[in-house]
C-alpha cells in the first residue's frame, strides 16, 4: 500500500478528456514514486462543485483538486484574468499569456496555501443560442445564461445592452426549456455532453474565452509528499499538464462535428456587423478586467498580450 | 460536573424572573426564524419582479436565500429541540416503564455528545471560512453566516440534556455527555486510532433508546457536511405554504370539489389524492417536499370520508414519492445530465412507467374505498359548479405555480416562494382565515420547527453521503458486484437491492450525482439499455424514500402526521409491497420504458 494518498476531486465527468489526463497521472504518480504516493480521484463532481471543493481543500478532507476558474477564483481573484470575455484570442496567445503569468499566479496561491501542480484547459467558451446571431442586436435580443456570473459581472453585461441570467446550474435545462434563456455561453464539448445544443442549435463562431482551469494542491498536502519523490511528482504533474493543449482542441472539434451532423448550424458575425461588435468587445473586456482582476495581474496580462501581437 | 443548562439554571434560584427572561429569549428566538422565513419568500418574489420590470435582480438575492436555508435549517433545529421535537425512532415505549427514564438520559447524553462534536466540528469550518476570508453577497462574510451552525448545535447539546430528564441528576447525567463530546473533539484521536465498531454499537443502542435522528446519522459519519444548494430552498417555501393553506377551510373547499366529481368512483378521495400528490411531486423532485406542502391537507379530506387513519399515512407516505419518472420532474433531467443520456428520451421512457406505479396506488385507493364501505354521491354538476366556484382561488394555485414555471417566468425556488406568497394573500386578504398579528407568528414558528427537525437530518445525511464517497463505498460495492456477477438477472436483482438501500440514505440529488456513473459502464457491460437504466435507478429510488427504517419521506410523514416512526413504517408496508410490484415490473420488462421508444423511432 502506499505511503501517501492524494485525494484529488474534480468536476470533470468520469471519461471525458479532462478525467482521462487525470487517470494517467495517477497512474504516472505511482510509477515515479515507485508505488510510495497514490492519486486517488474523485471525479464528477462526487465531492462538491467548484467552492465545495476549494472549503473540502481546507478543512483538510481532499489534499488537490483540479479546478475550473470558478474554484480558483475562489481562492485568488487574480484567476478571473481568465474569464475576461472576448480578451484572448486564440490558444496560442492564452498560452503565452499563462508562461508570462505562471510566477506571479503561482506566489499568490503559495500565499494563499495552495500549490500549483499544472493547468488545464477545458476548451472555449462559445455562444450557443436558440436564433442565430451574426449582429450584436441578435446577441441583446436573447436572455443569456452565463456559468458562474456574479452581480458584479451581471452589471457589466447589461450595461452593453445585453440581457444576462444568472441561474443555479441545475436549473439550465428547464430554462432553456422553458424560455427563461434563450442563449447560453459553453463549450462545445459541454454542449455536447449535457445535451444543451439540442435546445439551442446555433453556434457562434469565434469564441469568448477559453474555461481554464489548474490542478492545485494544498501546502499541507503537499509538505506530506515523500521528500524523495517530490521533484518526479511535479514534473509528471506539468507533463500531464501539457496533453491539454493537443487533445482538447482535438476532441472539441469532434465535438462540434458531431453536433453538426445532428442540425447544430455555425454562424458568425456578419461583415457590416463586426466593427460594431469588436468595439463593445474591446470596451467590455477592459471594464470586466478593470473591475474583476487585480491591477497588477491585469496590467501584465495586457502587457503579454501586446507583446504576443507584436 | 458541568453546567449543561446556562437557559435554565437561573430557574431553579428565582423561578419568576428567570422564566420571564426565558420567555423573552424564547419569543425572540421565535421571531427571528419568523424573520428568516419571511424574508425567504419575499426575497426571490423581489427578485422576480425587479428582474422582469427592471432588467436587474436584486442584488445577491440567490446566495442569501441559499444561506437563510441555512439559517432556518439550524434555527428550526434548535427550536425542535426546544419543543422535543427532534425526530427519533421511539422504541422506547416498548421497555418496562422501570426502564424508560434510564433510556431517555442515556440516550440524551449521546445526544449531547454527538451534537456537541458536530458543533466543534462546525466551528472549525467557520474559522476556517473565516481565515480564507470569502464574502457569499453584498460584502458579507461567508463565516458570520455559517457561525449560525456551531452556535445552535451548542445550544441543542444543552436542550437535548436538560429535556432529557425532569430532575436534577438525570440531567447531570446526561449533561455528561456534553462533556465527554468536548473532549472526543479536543483530542480526536481516541476516535481515529481505534477500531470504529464500539462507536458504531454506541450510536445504533442509543438510536434504539431514542436519541433523535439528526444525532444517530451524524454520530454514525462524525464528519461535516453543508445544506449547500439553491433547489434545497423549496423545501421551507412549499412548507410554509402548506402550512398557511392548512389554516383555516381551505380544505374543506377542496375536498368539496374533490367529493363533487369523484365521489361516485369508488375511493374517489384516494384516487384523486393519490393523483394530486403525484402531479406536485413533478414539481417538487420529490424530496419529500409533498408531504410537507400538502400531507395534513389531504389527511384532513380523506380522514373526514371515513377513511382509516392507517390507510390514510400509507396511502400519503406512498403517493409522495409518485410522480418523479413523470416529466419534467429534477430527478430525469439531472439523471440524464450526470449519465450523459437524452433527456427528452428519459421523459418519453418513464412514461408508462410513472402511470404504471400511479395506477397501482390509485387502484389500492378504489379497493381500500370499496372495502370500507367509504360513502359515494351520484355526480351533480350544479353542485360541482358551487363546489369549483368557492374552492376557485386554491384551484388556481397549481396553476399560478404551472404558468410561472413553463411560462419561463419562475425557477423552482422562485415558483415555490410565489406559492408561499399567494398562500398568504389567499388566507389573509381573501378568505381572512389568518390574522397577521394573531396567527402568522404561530404558523411560522411552527414550520420552523417542523422544517429544522427535517433539514438537520437532510444535513447530516449530506455529510453521511460525503462519508461515504471519501470511503469509496459505492465503487468498492459495485467493483465488488462486477467482479462476482455474471447473469443479467442476478445484476438487476443486486441493482434493485443496492438501489434500494441507496435511496434510503442518500437524498436524490446526491444518490444521482454519485451513483449514477458508476452504474453506467456497469449496465452497459451487463447490456441494459441506458435510458431502461436510468428509469429504474430512479423507480427504486422512489421505493426507497418510503423504506423502513430511515426512508426520508416516513421521517417527513411521522412529522407531519404526527406519528410514531414505527407508525408510519406500519402504515406504509402495504403501499410499500404493491409499488415493489410496480418496480419489480419495470426493472424485468423493459418493454414498458423502451416500447414508447421505439413506436417513436428512438
Ligand atoms: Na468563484
Ligand atoms: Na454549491
Amino acid at each position: 500500500p502506499a505511503q501517501t494518498v492524494v485525494k484529488l476531486a474534480t468536476l470533470a465527468p468520469d471519461g471525458s478528456v479532462w478525467h482521462r489526463i487525470l487517470e494517467d497521472q495517477a497512474v504516472d504518480w505511482r510509477r515515479v514514486s515507485s508505488g510510495r504516493v497514490e492519486l486517488r480521484l474523485y471525479p464528477g463532481g462526487v465531492a462538491g462543485d467548484d467552492p465545495d471543493m476549494v472549503r473540502k481543500m481546507r478543512l483538510g478532507q481532499f489534499q488537490a483538486a483540479a479546478l475550473s476558474v470558478e474554484g480558483l477564483s475562489d481562492i485568488d481573484e487574480a484567476f478571473n484574468v481568465f474569464q475576461i470575455p472576448l480578451f484572448f484570442q486564440s490558444i496560442d496567445e492564452l498560452f503565452y499569456v499563462i508562461e508570462q503569468l505562471e510566477p506571479m499566479l503561482r506566489a499568490r496561491l503559495e500565499e494563499k496555501g495552495f500549490v500549483l501542480l499544472n493547468w488545464g484547459y477545458g476548451g472555449w467558451v462559445h455562444l450557443y443560442s436558440k436564433q442565430p446571431i451574426t449582429e450584436l442586436s441578435d446577441l441583446r435580443g436573447q436572455k443569456l445564461f452565463m456559468w458562474g456570473a456574479d452581480d458584479r459581472q451581471l452589471r457589466l453585461w447589461r450595461a452593453h445592452g445585453l440581457q444576462p441570467v444568472a441561474l443555479a446550474a441545475t436549473d439550465i435545462m428547464m430554462a432553456l426549456q422553458t424560455g427563461m434563456i434563450e442563449a447560453l455561453a459553453t463549450t462545445p464539448l459541454a454542449a455536447l455532453s449535457l445535451q444543451w445544443y439540442r435546445l439551442v442549435p446555433h453556434h457562434l463562431d469565434g469564441g469568448l474565452a477559453p474555461l481554464m482551469g489548474a490542478t492545485v494542491m494544498t501546502r499541507r498536502g503537499f509538505d506530506r509528499l515523500p521528500d524523495q519523490d517530490r521533484e518526479a511528482l511535479l514534473a509528471s504533474a506539468t507533463e500531464a499538464g501539457e496533453r491539454f493543449r493537443t487533445e482538447v482542441p482535438e476532441a472539441e472539434d469532434r465535438a462540434l462535428d458531431a453536433m453538426r451532423g445532428r442540425g447544430l448550424t455555425v454562424t458568425s458575425i456578419a461583415q457590416s456587423a463586426e466593427a460594431e461588435w469588436r468595439t463593445n468587445a474591446a470596451a467590455l473586456a477592459s471594464e470586466y478586467g478593470e473591475a474583476l482582476v487585480p491591477t497588477e495581474v491585469f496590467a501584465a496580462a495586457r502587457r503579454a498580450l501586446e507583446e504576443f501581437r507584436r | 460536573m458541568t453546567q449543561p443548562d446556562t437557559e435554565a439554571r437561573p430557574a431553579v434560584r428565582r423561578p419568576s424572573r428567570a422564566a420571564a427572561v426565558l420567555g423573552f429569549l424564547h419569543r425572540g428566538e421565535d421571531s427571528l426564524a419568523g424573520v428568516v422565513l419571511v424574508a425567504m419568500v419575499a426575497l426571490p418574489l423581489a427578485e422576480m419582479v425587479t428582474r422582469r420590470a427592471f432588467g436587474v435582480g436584486v442584488p445577491g438575492s440567490g446566495p442569501v436565500v441559499q444561506h437563510l436555508t441555512l439559517w432556518i435549517a439550524f434555527l428550526g433545529a434548535a427550536l425542535a429541540a426546544r419543543e422535543r421535537r427532534l425526530l427519533a425512532v421511539a422504541t422506547a415505549e416498548l421497555l418496562p416503564s422501570g426502564w424508560r427514564r434510564g433510556a431517555r438520559i442515556a440516550a440524551g447524553a449521546c445526544a449531547a455528545a454527538v451534537s456537541i462534536l458536530l458543533g466543534r466540528a462546525a466551528l472549525d469550518l467557520v474559522l476556517i471560512e473565516r481565515d480564507a476570508g470569502g464574502t457569499f453577497a453584498l460584502g458579507i462574510a461567508t463565516w458570520i453566516a455559517q457561525a449560525v451552525i456551531p452556535v445552535t448545535f451548542a445550544a441543542i447539546a444543552v436542550r437535548v440534556a436538560w429535556r432529557a430528564d425532569d430532575a436534577w441528576p438525570g440531567r447531570a447525567i446526561a449533561g455528561l455527555g456534553i462533556v465527554f463530546g468536548l473532549v472526543l473533539g479536543q483530542f480526536p484521536g481516541l476516535l481515529e486510532t481505534r477500531s470504529a465498531w464500539p462507536w458504531l454499537v454506541l450510536v445504533i443502542a442509543a438510536t434504539a433508546l431514542g436519541m433523535p435522528l439528526f444525532a444517530a446519522i451524524g454520530g454514525a459519519a462524525a464528519l461535516l457536511f453543508l445544506i449547500d444548494g439553491v433547489p434545497l430552498a423549496a423545501i421551507p417555501l412549499f412548507t410554509l405554504a402548506g402550512f398557511l393553506l392548512a389554516e383555516g377551510q381551505a380544505s374543506q373547499r377542496l375536498l368539496r370539489v374533490f367529493r363533487a366529481f369523484f365521489g361516485s368512483l369508488p375511493g374517489g378521495t384516494a384516487v384523486v389524492v393519490a393523483l394530486i400528490f403525484a402531479f406536485f411531486t413533478v414539481f417538487t423532485g420529490g424530496s419529500g417536499v409533498t408531504i410537507l406542502a400538502l400531507g395534513a391537507l389531504a389527511y384532513q379530506a380523506l380522514e373526514a370520508d371515513g377513511y382509516r387513519s392507517r390507510f390514510s399515512v400509507g396511502l400519503l407516505t406512498g403517493s409522495a414519492s409518485l410522480g418523479l419518472l413523470l416529466p419534467p420532474a429534477l430527478p430525469l433531467i439531472l439523471y440524464g445530465i450526470v449519465a450523459g443520456v437524452s433527456i427528452e428520451d428519459l421523459f418519453i421512457g418513464g412514461f408508462l412507467p410513472g402511470l404504471l406505479l400511479i395506477g397501482l396506488v390509485a387502484g389500492w385507493g378504489m379497493r381500500e374505498g370499496r372495502r370500507a364501505g367509504i360513502p359515494r354521491q351520484a355526480f351533480e354538476p350544479r353542485e360541482a359548479g358551487k363546489a369549483l366556484w368557492s374552492a376557485k382561488w386554491e384551484l388556481l394555485l397549481p396553476l399560478v405555480v404551472l404558468v410561472a414555471i413553463f411560462g419561463g417566468f419562475a425557477t423552482l425556488v422562485e415558483a415555490s416562494a410565489i406559492t408561499a406568497g399567494y398562500a398568504f394573500l389567499m388566507q389573509v386578504f381573501v378568505h381572512r382565515d389568518v390574522s397577521v398579528r394573531r396567527d402568522l407568528p404561530r404558523v411560522l414558528t411552527h414550520a420552523a420547527v417542523l422544517l429544522g427537525g427535517v433539514l438537520i437530518i437532510l444535513a447530516v445525511a449530506m455529510g453521511l453521503t460525503s462519508y461515504l464517497v471519501d470511503a469509496r463505498v459505492p465503487t468498492l460495492a459495485l467493483e465488488w458486484v462486477q467482479t462476482r456477477v455474471d447473469s443479467k438477472l442476478a445484476f438487476l436483482l443486486l441493482l434493485n437491492v443496492f438501489l434500494l438501500i441507496v435511496g434510503c440514505l442518500m437524498d436524490i440529488f446526491s444518490a444521482t450525482v454519485v451513483v449514477a456513473p458508476l452504474l453506467v459502464p456497469l449496465g452497459l457491460a451487463f447490456d441494459i439499455h441506458p435510458i431502461h437504466l436510468g428509469i429504474i435507478f430512479i423507480a427504486n429510488l422512489e421505493l426507497g424514500y418510503m423504506t423502513p427504517p430511515v426512508g426520508l419521506n416516513l421521517f417527513l410523514a411521522a412529522y407531519r402526521f404526527d406519528r410514531t416512526l414505527g407508525e408510519v413504517a406500519r402504515s406504509v408496508l402495504p403501499i410499500l409491497l404493491i409499488m415493489a410490484i410496480g418496480v419489480a415490473l419495470i426493472t424485468y420488462v423493459p418493454a414498458m420504458t423502451l416500447g414508447l421508444l421505439s413506436l417513436l423511432g428512438r
